[in-house]
C-alpha cells in the first residue's frame, strides 16, 4: 500500500514536472521572442576629427536612429575618455535637456531637472529618482572620434535609405 | 487552513462552491471517449489556442501593408529570436488544425452524430469550418508573397463572379476595384479579429450545445457489460486531452524544426508566377474552378456547401421516404472519395 | 489506461516536448552564430548626407548604391565627409546650405587614412604627374600632339570644327594615368592651377589674385576644366597643392579593397609595350596560380595578410604593398618599399634612397653610404620576406641571382653602350637637341623605353617569353640591326673630326668581346656549334 501511494505521489510530481518543462521552454522561447535583442542593430559612426574640437567644446549629434546627443570634449589628451557623449533626452520625462555654460550643467525645462558636465543628476526630479543621462560608448581611431550608436528605429523606418529609384519616379 | 479560508473568501464573492464547480466541469464522458480516435474533437479547438497565442506573437512584429509586410514578415522569420519557430508553429498549427477539423467533421458524418436532436451543430459545425478554411486563406495572405498576392487576386475574382452580389463582395473584400493599399489591412482584420472572434462565438454554441444534448453515446462489440457507460471528465478525460495537447506540441515543434517556413518570391503585380497554387485546403476549390470555370463553377460549389450546411435535414428526408438506411454513407464516401481524387489531382500537376 | 499511467504519460511527453525545444533553441543558437557573419550592417547616412542622398539616390543612383555597400556607409562616413571643402579652398563651392568640392585629394583623404596618406606621398606613384615636364609628354604633346590649338585643313561633314585641340592625346592619354594638373577655368579663358594658386601647407591658396581670375557660375560654382576633369592618374597634381589620387586604386564609391587586391586594378596603367607587367603577371607562374585559384583569395576579407588569411596566389599588391605574417600584416602604399632595382630608366639603377625617397646617383661608396637612407637590399629583404611564404631562401636567392645577372648583363652588354653612343652623337653635334626627329632617336626609345624594359621585367617577374623574344632578342636586333648601322651611317656622312670621334666610341664597343662576334664574325663558334650539331643528330647540319 505503501508503494502504491509512493507511486501515485511520484506520477503528480512527473506529470507537474513534464508540464511545467514543456510547456515553460515553450514560454521561455517566447518571451525572448517578444524581447529585442541588444547585440542588434549598433554601429560604430565617425564622429569627428579629434583635432577640430577644442577642449570644451561639444556638438550636437543626431544618431541614424534619431536619439539626439551631445558629444563634448573635456580633456586635453587626445583619447576616448576626453570625450563624453551623453543622450540629450532626459531620463524623467523625455524632454531635451540642453547645456548652461554659465551654470556648468545641463537643464531640463520641463521639471527643472540639472546634471553635471558628467551627465550626473545634480538636481530636480532625476536626482531625487537618481536618473544619469545615459552615455554613448567612444572610441578614438587614428585621430578619429567614434560612438556606437543603434540604428534599428523608427527614423529609419519611416525614411528608408535604401531609396532605390523606384520605376517611373525621376 | 489558509488555502480554505481564501477558497472559501472566493466562493462568497464568485457563489459557487468547489462542489459546484466540480458538478459543473464534471459531465460525464460517454465510454467510447476512452477510444483515442473519438478523442480528437478537442483537438482543433487546442491547436486554436496555440494559434491565438503564437498569432498574438507574430502580431508584435507584423506590419500589414503593402510596403513593410514582407519586410516584417521577413524579419520576423530571419531576424527575431526564434521568430523561425513561432512562424513555424503558427503555420503548422494552421495546417494541422484544418486537417483535423475536416477529419472531426468526417468522423460526426459517418457516425451519423449529426442526426436529431443535433442539426443544428452540425450547421454550427459547418460555419466553424468555413471560418478555419477562410482565416487560412487570409493567413498566407498577409506574407505578401506572390502566392500571397495572386491567391487573394483570384479569390476576390472568384467571388467576382456570384451573380449580382459578386462585384460588390470584391469590392468590400479587396477594399477598392482592385489589389490596393487598403487590401492587406482588410485581410489583417479579418485573420486577426473578425474570423477568430466568428470561431469563438462558434466553438461556445458548439460546446454549449454539446453539453445541452450531450455527446452521442456509440456502443461497439465485445464491450464488457461490467465496465459504465460514463466516466469522469476530471481528471480522467482531461488528462487525455493533456497527452493529445503533448503530442501535438511535440509534433507541431518537430514540424517547425524539421521543415521550417521559408520566404517565397516577395508580391510582384506586374509578374503572375508560370505556377501558382493555394494551399492544399484549396487545392479541391481551385481544381474544380479549372474543370468548371467561371460563375459554373463558383455556383455549383455554392450549392455544395449549401448542400453540405442541410445535409441533416435530407438525411432525414431519405430516411424516411427511402428504403435506403445507408444512403448518406454512400453519399459520403463518394464524396470524400470525390475530394480526396481532386486533391491529388491538383498536387500532381503544374497546371 | 489508469490514472496513474496516464499522469507519468503526460510527464513523459512532457520531457519530450522540452527536448524539442532544446533542440530549437540549438538551431537557433546556430542561425545567430551564421547570421553575424552574413548580416549586413544596416546603412544610414549620417544627418549631414541625409539631403544628399535623398537628391542623389534619384539623380545619381549608382553612386549611392555603391556607397550603401562600403565600408565607409556602415562607419557613417557619409558624402559630407569627404566632400566638404573649407571656406578659402579654391574649387569649393555652395551647395544646397554646404560648402563641398567636387573633387576629393590625397589630403582630404588622409585626414582620417592618416599613414596611408603619408606612405603613398613619398611613393613613386604620387610623382607619375612629374611626366608632365618630361619626354613622354612630350611625344604625347608635340610629336603626337601639338602644344597650340590648331585649325582643321579639311572638313568633317556632320560636324563643325573650328579648332584642333592639340592637348587630346595627353589629357585622354598620358594623363589618365599619370595624373593632371587639375585646373580650373579663368576668367580670361585659360586654366587656373596648383601653380597659380600657390596653395599653403593646409592646401588653402595664398595667391588671391588668381583665386579672383576664376570663372564661375552664376551660383557661384567654379568650372573645371575638362582637359584635367574627369581624372584618375595616380600621380595628379590637385588644387590643394597635394599629389595624387586614392581612386586610381579604390575606386568611388564603394572604395572597395577587394579591387585594389586585384592585378586588374593595376592593369589599368601597367601594361603594353613600354611596361608590360600586367601581360608578364598573367604568363607567370604567378599569374596563372591566379586565374586558377581566384575563389580562394578571400578577396573581400577585411584583413588580408599572406600566410594568415590566404596564400593561394600572389597578386600585384601581395608582393608590392599588403601586409604578410613575416612583417606582421603591415600594408605599404608606398610600392617602391620593396623593389631594389630600378628598371624605369635606360640603364637600370640600383635603389638606395635618400631622405627624400629620391635614388642616390653618386658613384663614391662612402658618399653613396652618407646619402643612402633606405638601401637597395633593404628593399630587397622587404620583397624576400613575402617570397619566403612560399619559397625556401635558398630558392628566393636563387632567383635574385638570375635577376641581377639579367639586369646587368642588359646594362653592360647594351644600355650603358647605346648610351654611350647617343651621347657621343650629340657631343659631336650629329644629332639635334629635339628628341624624336632623328631616326636613330626613335631606335634608341624602342631599344631601351619598350623592348629593354619588356625584357627587364619579364626577368623580374619570372616571364621567360618577355625576357627573350619581347625582350632581349628584340634589343639585340634593335641593336645590332638598327642602332649600330645608323649611328655609323651619320658619322660616316659627318665631317671627319666628329665622324672620326663617334667612329671610335663605336669601334671601342664593338672590339669588346661581347660583341667582337659581330664584326670579326664567329665562324670558330659556328664550326664547333655544327659539328656539335652532326655528332648529335647525323647527316649534314642545317647551314645557318
Amino acid at each position: 500500500m505503501k508503494r502504491r501511494r509512493f507511486l501515485r505521489r511520484a506520477s503528480h510530481v512527473a506529470m507537474a514536472t513534464g508540464l511545467a518543462g514543456g510547456y515553460g521552454a515553450l514560454g521561455l522561447i517566447a518571451g525572448r521572442f517578444l524581447f529585442p535583442s541588444d547585440d542588434r542593430g549598433r554601429v560604430w559612426q565617425y564622429l569627428v576629427d579629434v583635432d577640430r574640437m577644442a577642449v570644451g567644446q561639444s556638438l550636437s549629434y543626431r544618431g541614424p536612429a534619431g536619439e539626439a546627443i551631445n558629444v563634448t570634449r573635456r580633456g586635453r589628451g587626445g583619447g576616448a575618455d576626453d570625450f563624453v557623449a551623453l543622450s540629450s533626452t532626459c531620463p524623467h520625462l523625455g524632454c531635451q535637456v540642453h547645456w548652461e555654460p554659465q551654470n556648468d550643467r545641463y537643464f531640463c525645462p520641463c521639471h527643472n531637472g540639472t546634471f553635471n558636465a558628467a551627465g550626473v543628476a545634480t538636481g530636480g526630479p532625476p536626482f531625487d529618482a537618481g536618473q544619469d543621462l545615459p552615455p554613448y560608448p567612444l572610441r578614438v581611431d587614428s585621430g578619429l572620434l567614434f560612438i556606437e550608436v543603434p540604428v534599428d528605429a523608427l527614423a529609419h523606418l519611416v525614411s528608408p535609405v535604401t531609396s532605390a529609384p523606384a520605376a517611373g519616379t525621376g | 487552513m489558509r488555502v480554505d479560508g481564501s477558497a472559501a473568501w472566493l466562493a462568497r464573492r464568485i457563489l459557487l462552491s468547489g462542489n459546484d464547480l466540480r458538478e459543473l466541469t464534471n459531465e460525464p464522458v460517454p465510454r467510447h471517449l476512452k477510444r483515442w480516435w473519438f478523442a480528437l474533437g478537442g483537438t482543433p479547438a487546442y491547436l486554436f489556442v496555440v494559434q491565438i497565442l503564437t498569432g498574438l506573437l507574430l502580431a508584435c512584429y507584423d506590419q500589414a501593408a503593402p510596403a513593410t509586410a514582407y519586410e516584417s514578415v521577413r524579419q520576423i522569420t530571419e531576424e527575431i529570436a526564434y521568430g523561425w519557430f513561432i512562424r513555424g508553429l503558427h503555420k503548422w498549427a494552421a495546417t494541422l488544425m484544418i486537417a483535423a477539423v475536416i477529419l472531426h467533421q468526417m468522423r460526426v458524418f459517418f457516425t451519423g452524430a449529426y442526426r436529431a436532436p443535433r442539426e443544428l451543430n452540425w450547421v454550427v459545425g459547418m460555419g466553424l469550418l468555413i471560418a478555419t478554411l477562410l482565416t487560412g486563406f487570409t493567413g498566407y495572405s498577409l506574407v505578401f508573397e506572390q502566392l500571397s498576392y495572386w491567391g487573394a487576386t483570384v479569390g476576390a475574382n472568384i467571388a467576382d463572379t456570384v451573380p449580382l452580389v459578386g462585384g460588390t463582395l470584391k469590392r468590400l473584400l479587396l477594399g477598392g476595384a482592385a489589389y490596393n493599399e487598403h487590401t492587406l489591412s482588410r485581410f489583417f482584420v479579418l485573420h486577426a479579429a473578425v474570423l477568430p472572434l466568428t470561431i469563438v462565438v462558434l466553438v461556445v454554441v458548439h460546446v454549449t450545445l454539446i453539453r445541452l444534448q450531450g455527446v452521442t453515446e456509440l456502443h461497439f462489440e465485445r464491450e464488457d457489460p461490467e465496465t459504465p457507460d460514463t466516466f469522469n471528465f476530471f481528471p480522467d478525460h482531461l488528462y487525455t486531452e493533456l497527452i493529445i495537447g503533448l503530442m501535438l506540441m511535440v509534433v507541431l515543434s518537430t514540424l517547425a524544426t524539421i521543415s521550417p517556413v521559408v520566404m517565397g518570391p516577395p508580391a510582384d503585380p506586374l509578374a503572375t508566377p508560370e505556377i501558382i497554387k493555394p494551399e492544399w485546403f484549396f487545392y479541391v476549390a481551385f481544381r474544380w474552378l479549372k474543370l468548371f470555370g467561371g460563375t459554373a463553377a463558383v455556383l455549383s460549389m455554392g450549392l455544395i456547401v449549401c448542400t453540405m450546411v442541410v445535409w441533416p435535414a435530407i438525411d432525414a428526408w431519405l430516411r424516411r421516404h427511402t428504403r435506403c438506411e445507408e444512403a448518406s454513407l454512400w453519399v459520403g464516401v463518394v464524396g470524400v472519395l470525390a475530394i480526396i481524387a481532386l486533391t491529388v489531382w491538383e498536387a500532381v500537376v503544374a497546371h | 489506461m489508469t490514472l496513474d499511467t496516464k499522469r507519468y504519460v503526460i510527464g513523459g511527453l512532457g520531457a519530450l516536448f522540452l527536448v524539442s525545444l532544446v533542440l530549437v533553441q540549438w538551431m537557433e543558437t546556430a542561425r545567430r552564430a551564421e547570421e553575424v557573419g552574413l548580416r549586413r550592417a544596416s546603412v544610414t547616412p549620417p544627418a549631414s548626407s541625409a539631403q544628399c542622398v535623398d537628391c542623389h539616390a534619384q539623380a545619381n543612383p549608382g553612386i549611392v548604391q555603391q556607397w550603401e555597400g562600403s565600408t565607409h556607409a556602415e562607419r557613417g562616413v557619409g558624402c559630407t565627409e569627404c566632400h566638404s571643402s573649407g571656406e578659402e579652398d579654391a574649387d569649393g563651392f555652395s551647395h544646397y546650405g554646404q560648402r563641398i568640392a567636387t573633387i576629393v585629394t590625397p589630403r582630404d583623404c588622409s585626414r582620417c587614412h592618416l599613414t596611408e596618406g603619408e606612405e603613398f606621398a613619398a611613393s613613386h606613384h604620387s610623382l607619375a604627374g612629374n611626366i608632365l615636364a618630361s619626354l613622354d609628354n612630350f611625344l604625347a604633346e608635340t610629336v603626337e600632339g601639338s602644344r597650340v590649338p590648331f585649325r582643321p585643313h579639311s572638313p568633317t561633314p556632320g560636324r563643325v570644327v573650328e579648332s584642333v585641340n592639340g592637348m587630346a592625346s595627353a589629357f585622354s592619354g598620358c594623363q589618365q594615368c599619370h595624373g593632371s594638373k587639375v585646373a580650373l577655368g579663368s576668367a580670361d579663358g585659360g586654366m587656373v592651377t596648383m601653380d597659380d594658386l600657390q596653395p599653403d601647407e593646409t592646401g588653402r591658396p595664398t595667391n588671391l589674385d588668381a583665386v579672383a581670375r576664376i570663372a564661375r557660375t552664376n551660383d557661384g560654382r567654379p568650372l573645371l576644366h575638362a582637359g584635367t576633369w574627369p581624372n584618375t592618374g595616380i600621380g595628379r597634381l590637385n588644387l590643394d597643392g597635394s599629389r595624387g589620387s586614392c581612386s586610381a586604386c579604390h575606386s568611388r564609391h564603394d572604395f572597395s579593397p577587394r579591387r585594389a587586391r586585384q592585378p586588374e586594378t593595376c592593369g589599368k596603367c601597367h601594361l603594353g609595350p613600354d611596361h608590360p607587367q600586367k601581360e608578364i603577371y598573367e604568363a607567370s607562374k604567378h599569374g596563372i596560380a591566379y586565374r586558377d585559384l581566384r575563389d580562394q583569395m578571400q578577396l573581400d576579407a577585411d584583413e588580408w595578410v599572406l600566410g594568415r588569411d590566404y596564400a593561394a596566389a600572389p597578386t600585384c599588391a601581395t608582393c608590392h604593398m599588403s601586409g604578410n605574417l613575416r612583417n606582421g600584416g603591415r600594408t605599404t602604399h608606398d610600392p617602391g618599399e620593396r623593389i631594389s632595382w630600378t628598371n624605369r630608366p635606360p640603364v637600370s639603377l640600383v635603389m638606395d634612397t635618400d631622405v627624400d625617397h629620391a635614388i642616390v646617383n653618386a658613384t663614391d661608396p662612402d658618399e653613396r653610404r652618407r646619402l643612402t637612407a633606405d638601401t637597395a637590399m633593404a628593399k630587397r629583404g622587404r620583397m624576400q620576406e613575402v617570397c619566403s611564404h612560399c619559397h625556401t631562401s635558398s630558392y628566393v636567392t636563387g632567383f635574385y641571382q638570375q635577376y641581377d645577372e639579367f639586369v646587368i648583363l642588359y646594362n653592360e652588354k647594351f644600355a650603358k653602350p647605346g648610351l654611350a653612343i647617343m651621347t657621343a652623337l650629340a657631343e659631336a653635334g650629329l644629332r639635334t637637341p629635339t628628341e624624336f626627329d632623328d631616326e636613330l632617336e626613335w631606335t634608341w626609345f624602342y631599344l631601351w623605353h619598350h623592348e629593354g624594359r619588356r625584357a627587364r621585367h619579364g626577368a623580374s617577374m619570372m616571364a621567360p617569353d618577355y625576357t627573350h623574344w619581347h625582350g632581349m632578342f628584340e634589343v639585340a636586333e634593335r641593336f645590332y640591326m638598327a642602332l649600330i648601322p645608323q649611328a655609323r651611317e651619320l658619322a660616316e656622312q659627318a665631317p671627319a673630326p666628329a665622324g672620326a670621334a663617334v667612329r671610335a666610341v663605336i669601334d671601342e664597343i664593338l672590339d669588346r668581346p661581347e660583341h667582337r662576334w659581330f664584326d670579326q664574325g664567329a665562324e670558330a663558334d659556328a664550326e664547333r656549334i655544327r659539328l656539335e650539331m652532326q655528332r648529335r643528330y647525323g647527316g649534314a647540319a642545317p647551314s645557318p
